[in-house]
C-alpha cells in the first residue's frame, strides 16, 4: 500500500492506481473526459490536471500513479487555471447547441464549465464543420461536432469489447470518431458507448429528442432480462420507459448493459402486452375476472379441498410478489402444490453459488453448455476483462457447440448432447480417478469423447486451478452431481458457479417460497393429467413454451378444468385458460430482483402499470375476500438476509453426489442442441427487431453441404413423431452432427421436439424469419 | 570552411554514398577496430567518456541512455530516428542521401555496444530518395559481411530494417515513432515506462537521432579524447547545423560545438543575403524560441543557447532578416503545428488550431485589441499542459517574437495591414 | 484485390521480425500501384494483413501520404516551411495554381496533376522546394514553375 496526501488528507491505496482513483476513494472529484478506470489511462483530454508537489508542471491524475509520500492539491491558482484552459479549448469546436442536445443537463462539459469553466467565449473563429447526427447503428447517433476526441467509446469497443467498429479517422484537429464505411456497429454491446460519452456527441436514438433532463427523473433499477440483473437508470416519461442506461455501483461494477437490456426496455409498451383481463376468451373489466375468479376457487376448493389448486410461478415476478403469492397458496387456499416454471432442469444448490468476483479472481473458468455471450451477455465483458488481465486464464468450455470466439478463446470440448455430465466427469477422473467423491459418481458407459489430451488439460484445472468458476447452463441436470463432487475433490480450494438460466429472477422466486427444482413442476403437472389437479394458476409461466416436456403440457391443458394465467403477454396455448390477468410489469413496480450471483437487488418504479394491469398483491387481496379469509398481502416481507448483506445467506455444500446414468454413443445422424439466446427469450422487443437473428437454427457447412443447404434455407426438425419447421443458417462455429435451435423462442418452441437425436430435412419452401 | 569533416565527409569526398569509394575511405574500419578490440560494455564506456549528446533535439547524454537498458536478458533494439521535420532541419537527409555507410556502420558499432541483434531505421516517408539510398547501403553491408550472422567473425550478428514513414512529424517523437513503426497511428505513448525499458514491441529500445549515430564511427576511430578536445565540457564534439534563410550559402555545417552564431552565419553561411540585416535568428529548429542580432554572439553549445533564452534543438538555424513580417513567420509555424498536431491532447489540438487562425486574421489585417493577449494567454494554456512536447514546440517561436516584437504585432492590429507588405522575396537572389 | 497483392502482403508480412509492421509498407507498395487508396483497397489490406477494416482505415488516414482520393499522375508538394515561404514559396503555389487552374489540394481535371501543400521538406538548403511524386526539385523560384511541371519523373 502506498500512503499519500490529498488536499490534506491521508490516504493509503494499492500500488499502482492512479491519483485520479485515489481521490475518488476519498471523495473527492478530480474532473475527468477521456479517463476510465476500466479502460485504463490514455491522457488525452488534459482535464484531470492536478498539482503535485515537486514536480515542476501539472501532473495528469488519470495518467500518473500514486507514489509514497506523494502530495497533491487537485486545487488552486495553477490548476484551475489549467482546466479552465482545456475547457475553453474543448468549447472552441464545439458547438453552441445545448438546448436541443438530449446531453443538455447530463452533460459533462455543461457542468465542467459551469464549475471550472471560462465565464464567457473568447473565440471568434470559425468552428471545424462535422458530421451531425450520422448513425453508428440503428440505436445510436453520432455529432462529430460535440466530440471531445476522449477515445472512450472507441477504447471501449477496440480494447474492452474486441469488436473495433468504431475508429478514429483523420488527425489532428480533423480528427472525428466514425464507422468503417457507414457499415454499422453490430456489437450487442455498442450501446455503451451512450453512456461512456461524457458529451452529447453519442446519443441513443430511441431517446432522441424524447426528454429534457428537467421533466424526466431517473430510477434506479435493475435489467430484468436476464440473470445477470445488470444495474440501471430507467427514466419514465408519460407513462412509458423512454430510456435505460447503465448503472455503475464503485467497486463492483462498471455499469456496462448490453443491447438487449439497453433498448429492449419497450416490451412493457409492445403491442401485444395485454393490459385488459380475459375471461373464457373475452376482454373482461377488471374487477368482473377478478371476482370470477375466485369464485371459481372457493368452489373448486370446496368441492375438491386445498390440494386440487396448483399454483406455478414464473416470467418476471419480483421476488415479494413471489412471497404474496406463497403465503396465499399456502396460507389462504391451504395447498401444497407450488412450482416454479423454468425451462431448463439443472438445479444450483445455494452452497455452490458464486459471485461475479469469483470470475474477476478465477484462474480458470469452466463453461458447462453456456455461451455468456449469447445468454447473459455482460457475464462475456466480465470474462473478458478477467482474460485480459490475466492472459493465461485457463478457460475451457464443455457443450455440444463451440463458445469461444474471437474476443474470448475458450477451449472447448465438444460433446455429444446431454453427455456434459459425463464428460466433466470423465476429466475429473483422470486426475483424481481414486476420489471416493469420484467413485460416487459411478461413470459408466463410452460418451464418445476420446481426445485425451484435452481431457487431462481440463482435469488438471478442474482439480488443480487455485480459484475455480464455472457458468452452468442448466440443460443438463446431472452437472449437478458432477459440480458437487468436483467441489468435494477440491477441498478447500475455491469452487463456485454461476447459473446462467432464467427466469432472471428464479432465486427470488425460490426466496419468495416455490420450490426452484423443476421436480415439484413435474409431479404437478403429472398430478394434473392425472385428473388431480382442478385449477391450475400459471403466475406469468408460459409452460407450453417453456417445460421441457411439452406434450405433457399439452395433456394438461386439455385435462385440468380451470386453467388460470397471469402474464404480461398472452401464452401458447391460451385458448384452455378460463382467465387471462394482465401483470404489471418491473419497471411498475418496487420489489427486488435477485440475480444469478445470489444478490438481491432493488427495482425502483418509473412508471405507472398501464390499462388494468395490476401487481400480484391486488388479486390475492381480492380473492382472499371470495375465499372469507381475512388476508392482506402487503411489502412487509423482505429477502435480505440480517448477515449476509445483499446475498442470499450462504450454505453448505450438499453432501450427497447422486450417480450419473451410464451414457452410450448417439445412433443418429444429427442431434438437437439448445440454449439460451437472450435477443430471443421470448419477451418482446419493437426497437430490437432489427438484431433478431434471421434465421434462428445453426448448423456446420459440412451438414449444409449434406442437405443441400445454401446459407440459409429451411428445415424440418423431428424427433419423437413431433416435428419443427425452422429457418436455419451456417455456422463455421457448429460441430458436424449438431443442430442448434435456441430455447424457449415462441415461433419455435425446441421443448416440442425436445434435445437428442433428431431427423434433419430441407425444406423446398424459403420462409423468412 | 577549410576544416576538416567527420560526418559530412561527403562534402569533399565525392560518391562516398558508393560502398567502394566509402571503403577506400577507410570506412568500416571503426567497426572493425570496434569488433576486435572492445567489449560492449567498452564502447558504451567510451560514448560515455566522448560526452555525445543526442543530435535528435533533446541533447541527452548518448552512453547514459544506452546504460538504462535493465540488463534482463530479453532482446534489445535499436532504432535509428531519421523523421527528421522538424522546420529548418535538413542534416540527416543529407546525411542518408549522401553517406548512408557512415551510418550504417554507426548502426553496427552502436548495436554491438548495447547488444541488440536487430535495429531499425525510420525513414521519414518524404525521404524516398533517402530511403532507396539506406536500402541499398543495407544489402551492400550484408554483401560485405558488416550485418548478418558472425560480423566479422566476431560472433556478433545484426540485422539492419529499413522502415518508411507516411507523413507525420510526430513520429519523430520517439514513442510516437515507435508506435508507427509497429503499424499504427503516430499517437505518443504513455511515459513511463521509456523505451528503454518498453519500446518496440515492448521491449527494451535505445531510439537515436541519425546524426547522433554518425558520430559513433569517428569516436571510435580517434577516441573520446579527439571528441571531448571540441567544444565545452558539458557540449563536446562536433554539431551539424543547418543554415537556411537569408543567408548566401545556405547549408548543412559540422561546427565544433560553442562555435558563436555569428561566425556560423557569416563564416560557414557566407553571410548575409546583400543589403539584409539579421532579424531574428531561430537557433534550433522551429520549435524553439527566437535569438535576437543583439545575441549572434551566443556560443552555439546546448547550455550557452539555453542561458541565451532559447535551445540548440536539433541544430535547424533560420535565419530572417529585415524584411520579414515576423505574423506570418508565427503564423507559419504555428500552422505546422496545427497540421501536425496528433489530435490527441485537447490543448495541442485545439489550441495550435486556435493561434493558428488568430495569426492568420491579425497577419490579413483584420485582427483586434485583444488578440495578442489571447495569443499569449492561449499559448500559456497550452504551456506545460500537454501529452507530449510538440504542443509546448508550438509556442516556443510564437511567444518569443510577441515578446521581441510586440510592436510589429501591434501595427498589424492598428494599422488593420501588413506593415512588411506583401512580398517578402527577392528573385533577384537566385 | 489484385491478385499480386496477396504476394506483397506474405512478402510485407516477412519483411520486418514482427508482422505488425506490416502494415505501412503494403499500403506504400499499393499506394504505389493503384495511385490511390480507396476505401475498398483499405479493406482489402486490411483482409490480407488479419487486421479489422476499422483499424486499417484509422491507420491510413492518419498520414497523409496515403491518399484517400485518386491524385494525378504527377503528384506536386509545394514546401510550405519557414524557410521556403521566406524564399517565395507562397507565390510558386499561387503561379502552380494558376498554370493547372487548380487550387491547393486538387488534381487537374485531366488527371495529370495533384497539386498539394507539404511541410518541411527538410530541404530547406534547396529553397524554395518542390516535390514531384517524392523526389526533390529546387531551388524552384515562382517564375520556374513551368520548368517544375515539365521535370520528367522517375517511378
Ligand atoms: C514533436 C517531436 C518531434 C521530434 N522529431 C524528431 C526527429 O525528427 N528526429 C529526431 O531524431 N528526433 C526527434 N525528436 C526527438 C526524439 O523524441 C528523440 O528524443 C530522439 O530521437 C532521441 O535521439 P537522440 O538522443 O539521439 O537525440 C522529436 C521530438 C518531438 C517531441
Ligand atoms: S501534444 Fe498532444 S496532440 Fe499534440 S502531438 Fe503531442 S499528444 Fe498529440
Ligand atoms: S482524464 Fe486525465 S487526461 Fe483525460
Amino acid at each position: 500500500m502506498i500512503r499519500l496526501t490529498i488536499d490534506g488528507q491521508e490516504i493509503s491505496v494499492p500500488e499502482g492506481m492512479m491519483i485520479a482513483d485515489a481521490a475518488a476513494r476519498l471523495g473527492i472529484e478530480v474532473p475527468v473526459y477521456c479517463y476510465h478506470e476500466a479502460l485504463g489511462p490514455l491522457g488525452a483530454c488534459r482535464m484531470c490536471l492536478v498539482q503535485v508537489e515537486k514536480m515542476p508542471k501539472l501532473a495528469t491524475a488519470c495518467t500518473t500513479a500514486v507514489a509514497e509520500g506523494m502530495v497533491v492539491h487537485t486545487q488552486g491558482a495553477a490548476v484551475d487555471k489549467g482546466r479552465k484552459g482545456v475547457l475553453e479549448f474543448l468549447l472552441i469546436n464545439h458547438p453552441l447547441d445545448c438546448p436541443v442536445c438530449d446531453k443538455g443537463g447530463e452533460c459533462f462539459l455543461q457542468d465542467y464549465t459551469f464549475r471550472y469553466g471560462p465565464p464567457a467565449g473568447r473565440f471568434e473563429e470559425p468552428k471545424i464543420q462535422k458530421v451531425k447526427d450520422g448513425p453508428i447503428n440503428e440505436f445510436v447517433l453520432i455529432d462529430q461536432e460535440r466530440c471531445v476526441l476522449c477515445q472512450r467509446c472507441v477504447r471501449f469497443m477496440e480494447e474492452y469489447v474486441g469488436e473495433p467498429q468504431l475508429l478514429l479517422e483523420g488527425r489532428g484537429v480533423e480528427t472525428v470518431v466514425s464507422t468503417v464505411e457507414h457499415r454499422p456497429a453490430q456489437s450487442q454491446f455498442a450501446g455503451n458507448v451512450v453512456d461512456l460519452c461524457p458529451v452529447g456527441a453519442l446519443l441513443a436514438t430511441p431517446y432522441h429528442h424524447k426528454a429534457r433532463p428537467w421533466n424526466i427523473e431517473r430510477q434506479e433499477s435493475v435489467c430484468p432480462l436476464c440473470p445477470v440483473g445488470c444495474t440501471t437508470l430507467n427514466t419514465g416519461r408519460d407513462g412509458r420507459i423512454v430510456r435505460v442506461e447503465g448503472r455503475p455501483v464503485l467497486d463492483r461494477n462498471w455499469g456496462w448493459l448490453c443491447d438487449r437490456g439497453r433498448f429492449g426496455f419497450d416490451f412493457a409498451v409492445s403491442p401485444d402486452r395485454l393490459t385488459v383481463s380475459r375471461l373464457q376468451g373475452h376482454d373482461e373489466a377488471a374487477a368482473r375476472a377478478t371476482r370470477q375468479v375466485g369464485q371459481w376457487l372457493e368452489q373448486v376448493v370446496g368441492q375438491y379441498g386445498p390440494d386440487s389448486v396448483a399454483f406455478v410461478i414464473g416470467g418476471l415476478h419480483t421476488s415479494e410478489e413471489a412471497h404474496q403469492l406463497y403465503r396465499f397458496a399456502t396460507e389462504v387456499v391451504g395447498t401444497s402444490r407450488l412450482a416454479m416454471s423454468r425451462q431448463v432442469q439443472g438445479y444450483l444448490p445455494r452452497g455452490l453459488n458464486g459471485t461475479f468476483e469469483d470470475i474477476a479472481a478465477a484462474d480458470a473458468v469452466v463453461l458447462v453448455g453456456t455461451d455468456p455471450y449469447e445468454a447473459v451477455p455482460v457475464v462475456h465483458l466480465k470474462l473478458r476483462e478477467r482474460w485480459r488481465q490475466q492472459r493465461d486464464l485457463k478457460l475451457f468450455g464443455v457443450a455440444p457447440r463451440t463458445l469461444g470466439r474471437e474476443t474470448l478463446p475458450v477451449d472447448t470440448l465438444i460433446t455429444h448432447v446431454g453427455h456434459e455430465a459425463h464428460v466433466l466427469a470423465q476429466a475429473l477422473a483422470r486426475v483424481v480417478p481414486d476420489h471416493p467423491a469420484v467413485a460416487q459418481l459411478a461413470i459408466q458407459g463410452d460418451s464418445g469423447f476420446d481426445d485425451a489430451a484435452t481431457l487431462a488439460q481440463l482435469g488438471q484445472a478442474l482439480v488443480n486451478s487455485e480459484h475455480l468458476t464455472l457458468l452452468w447452463d442448466g440443460v443438463e441436470p446431472e452437472v449437478e452431481s458432477v459440480l458437487i463432487a468436483l467441489a468435494t475433490v477440491r477441498g478447500a480450494k475455491v469452487t463456485r458457479v454461476l447459473p446462467t438460466w432464467g427466469p432472471s429472477n428464479w432465486r427470488g422466486l425460490e426466496r419468495g417460497g416455490f420450490p426452484a427444482r423443476l421436480e415439484a413442476l413435474t409431479q404437478i403437472l403429472k398430478d394434473a393429467r392425472d385428473g388431480k389437479v382442478q385449477m391450475l394458476v400459471l403466475w406469468g409461466a408460459d409452460l407450453l413454451r417453456e417445460y421441457p416436456d411439452a406434450q405433457l403440457v399439452q395433456e394438461v391443458y386439455q385435462t385440468v378444468p380451470y386453467i388460470i394465467g397471469e402474464g404480461l403477454f398472452l401464452p401458447l396455448g391460451s385458448e384452455s385458460m378460463r382467465a387471462f390477468l394482465p401483470e404489471a410489469s418491473p419497471g411498475e413496480m418496487a420489489g427486488t430482483y435477485i440475480n444469478m450471483e445470489a444478490r438481491v437487488q432493488t427495482l425502483t418504479p418509473s412508471v405507472q402499470p398501464p390499462g388494468q394491469a395490476r401487481p400480484t398483491r391486488s388479486y390475492l387481496n381480492a380473492w382472499a375476500h371470495s375465499l372469507k379469509k381475512s388476508f392482506v398481502a402487503e411489502d412487509d416481507w423482505d429477502p435480505f438476509d440480517d448477515e449476509s448483506g445483499d446475498l442470499l445467506p450462504v450454505e453448505a455444500i450438499p453432501a450427497t453426489i447422486a450417480p450419473l446414468s451410464p451414457v452410450s454413443q448417439p445412433s443418429g445422424e444429427m442431434e438437437l442442441a439448445t440454449g439460451v439466446l437472450v435477443m430471443e427469450n421470448g419477451i418482446p422487443s419493437e426497437l430490437l427487431r432489427s438484431r433478431k437473428p434471421q434465421a434462428l437454427a445453426r448448423l456446420s457447412p459440412v451438414d449444409a453441404q449434406r442437405l443441400g443447404l445454401s446459407a440459409q434455407g429451411m428445415v424440418r426438425v423431428a424427433r419423437n413423431g413431433e416435428e419443427l419447421r425452422v429457418a436455419v443458417t451456417v455456422d463455421q462455429a457448429m460441430t458436424p452432427g449438431r443442430i442448434y435451435i435456441p430455447l424457449g423462442v415462441p415461433s419455435c418452441p425446441v421443448n416440442k421436439i425436445g434435445t437428442g437425436v433428431v431427423e434433419v430435412a430441407r425444406l423446398e419452401e424459403v420462409h423468412s424469419a | 570552411m577549410t576544416q576538416a569533416r567527420y560526418l559530412l565527409r561527403n562534402q569533399e569526398i565525392e560518391d562516398i554514398d558508393q560502398f567502394e569509394v566509402y571503403r577506400a575511405h577507410g570506412g568500416y574500419d571503426a567497426l572493425k577496430k570496434a569488433l576486435a578490440e572492445f567489449e560492449p560494455e567498452a564502447v558504451v564506456d567510451l560514448v560515455k567518456r566522448s560526452g555525445l549528446r543526442g543530435r535528435g533535439g533533446a541533447g541527452f547524454p548518448t552512453g547514459v541512455k544506452w546504460g538504462f537498458l535493465p540488463k534482463d536478458g530479453r532482446p534489445r533494439y535499436l532504432v535509428v530516428n531519421s523523421d527528421e521535420a522538424e522546420p529548418g532541419t535538413f542534416k540527416d537527409r543529407e546525411l542518408i542521401e549522401r553517406n548512408p555507410h557512415q551510418l550504417i556502420e554507426g548502426m553496427i558499432i552502436s548495436s554491438f555496444a548495447i547488444q541488440a541483434r536487430q535495429a531499425y531505421i525510420y525513414c521519414r516517408g518524404e525521404f524516398l530518395r533517402g530511403y532507396e539510398q539506406l536500402s541499398r547501403a543495407v544489402q551492400e553491408a550484408y554483401a560485405a559481411g558488416f550485418l548478418g550472422d558472425n560480423i566479422l567473425d566476431s560472433g556478433f550478428a545484426l540485422d539492419i530494417f529499413v522502415y518508411r514513414g507516411a507523413g507525420a512529424y510526430i513520429c519523430g517523437e520517439e514513442s510516437a515513432l515507435l508506435e508507427s513503426l509497429e503499424g499504427r497511428r503516430g499517437n505518443p505513448r504513455l511515459k513511463p515506462p521509456f523505451p528503454a525499458v518498453a519500446g518496440l514491441y515492448g521491449m527494451p529500445t535505445i531510439v537515436n537521432n541519425v546524426e547522433t549515430i554518425a558520430n559513433v564511427p569517428p569516436i571510435v576511430t580517434l577516441g573520446a579524447e579527439w571528441y571531448t578536445s571540441m567544444g565545452t565540457e558539458k557540449s563536446p564534439g562536433l554539431k551539424i547545423m543547418s543554415v537556411s534563410g537569408k543567408v548566401n550559402r545556405p547549408g548543412n555545417y559540422e561546427i565544433p560545438l560553442a562555435t558563436p552564431l555569428r561566425a556560423l552565419i557569416d563564416d560557414y553561411a557566407g553571410g548575409m543575403q546583400p543589403g539584409r540585416s539579421v532579424k531574428c535568428v531561430i537557433p534550433g529548429g522551429s520549435s524553439v524560441p527566437l535569438l535576437m542580432p543583439d545575441q549572434l554572439d551566443t556560443p552555439l553549445d546546448y547550455e550557452s543557447v539555453l542561458q541565451a533564452g532559447s535551445m540548440l534543438g536539433s541544430g535547424g538555424c533560420i535565419v530572417l532578416d529585415d524584411t520579414v513580417c515576423i505574423v506570418k513567420a508565427s503564423h507559419r509555424l504555428v500552422k505546422f503545428y496545427r497540421e501536425e498536431s496528433c489530435g490527441k491532447c485537447t490543448p495541442c489540438r485545439e489550441g495550435t488550431y486556435w493561434m493558428a487562425d488568430v495569426l492568420e486574421r491579425v497577419e490579413a489585417g483584420m485582427g483586434d485589441e485583444g488578440d495578442l493577449a489571447i495569443l499569449m494567454d492561449v499559448a500559456d494554456n497550452i504551456n506545460g499542459k500537454c501529452f507530449c512536447p510538440l504542443g509546448d514546440a508550438s509556442i516556443g517561436f510564437l511567444v518569443s517574437a510577441i515578446r521581441h516584437f510586440r510592436d510589429e504585432f501591434e501595427a498589424h492590429v492598428r494599422e488593420h495591414s501588413c506593415p512588411m507588405g506583401e512580398k517578402v522575396y527577392d528573385t533577384a537572389n537566385y | 484485390m489484385k491478385p499480386e497483392w496477396r504476394e506483397w502482403a506474405a512478402e510485407a508480412r516477412t519483411e520486418f521480425p514482427q508482422a505488425h509492421s506490416a502494415l505501412l509498407p503494403l499500403l506504400h507498395r499499393v499506394q504505389r500501384a493503384e495511385g490511390w487508396l480507396s476505401g475498398e483497397t483499405l479493406a482489402d489490406i486490411a483482409e490480407l494483413l488479419d487486421l479489422s477494416p476499422q483499424y486499417v482505415q484509422s491507420v491510413a488516414s492518419f498520414y497523409s501520404l496515403y491518399f484517400k482520393e485518386p491524385v494525378g499522375k504527377k503528384v506536386v508538394h509545394v514546401c510550405m516551411g519557414l524557410s521556403c515561404m521566406l524564399a517565395g514559396s507562397d507565390e510558386l503555389m499561387h503561379q502552380l495554381e494558376e498554370k493547372l487552374g487548380v487550387s491547393q489540394g486538387q488534381t487537374t481535371a485531366d488527371g495529370e496533376y495533384t497539386l498539394l501543400e507539404g511541410e518541411c521538406l527538410a530541404a530547406c538548403d534547396l529553397a524554395p522546394v518542390a516535390q514531384v511524386n517524392l523526389r526533390y526539385h529546387g531551388p524552384v523560384p515562382p517564375e520556374k514553375a513551368d520548368t517544375l511541371l515539365r521535370e520528367e519523373v522517375s517511378p
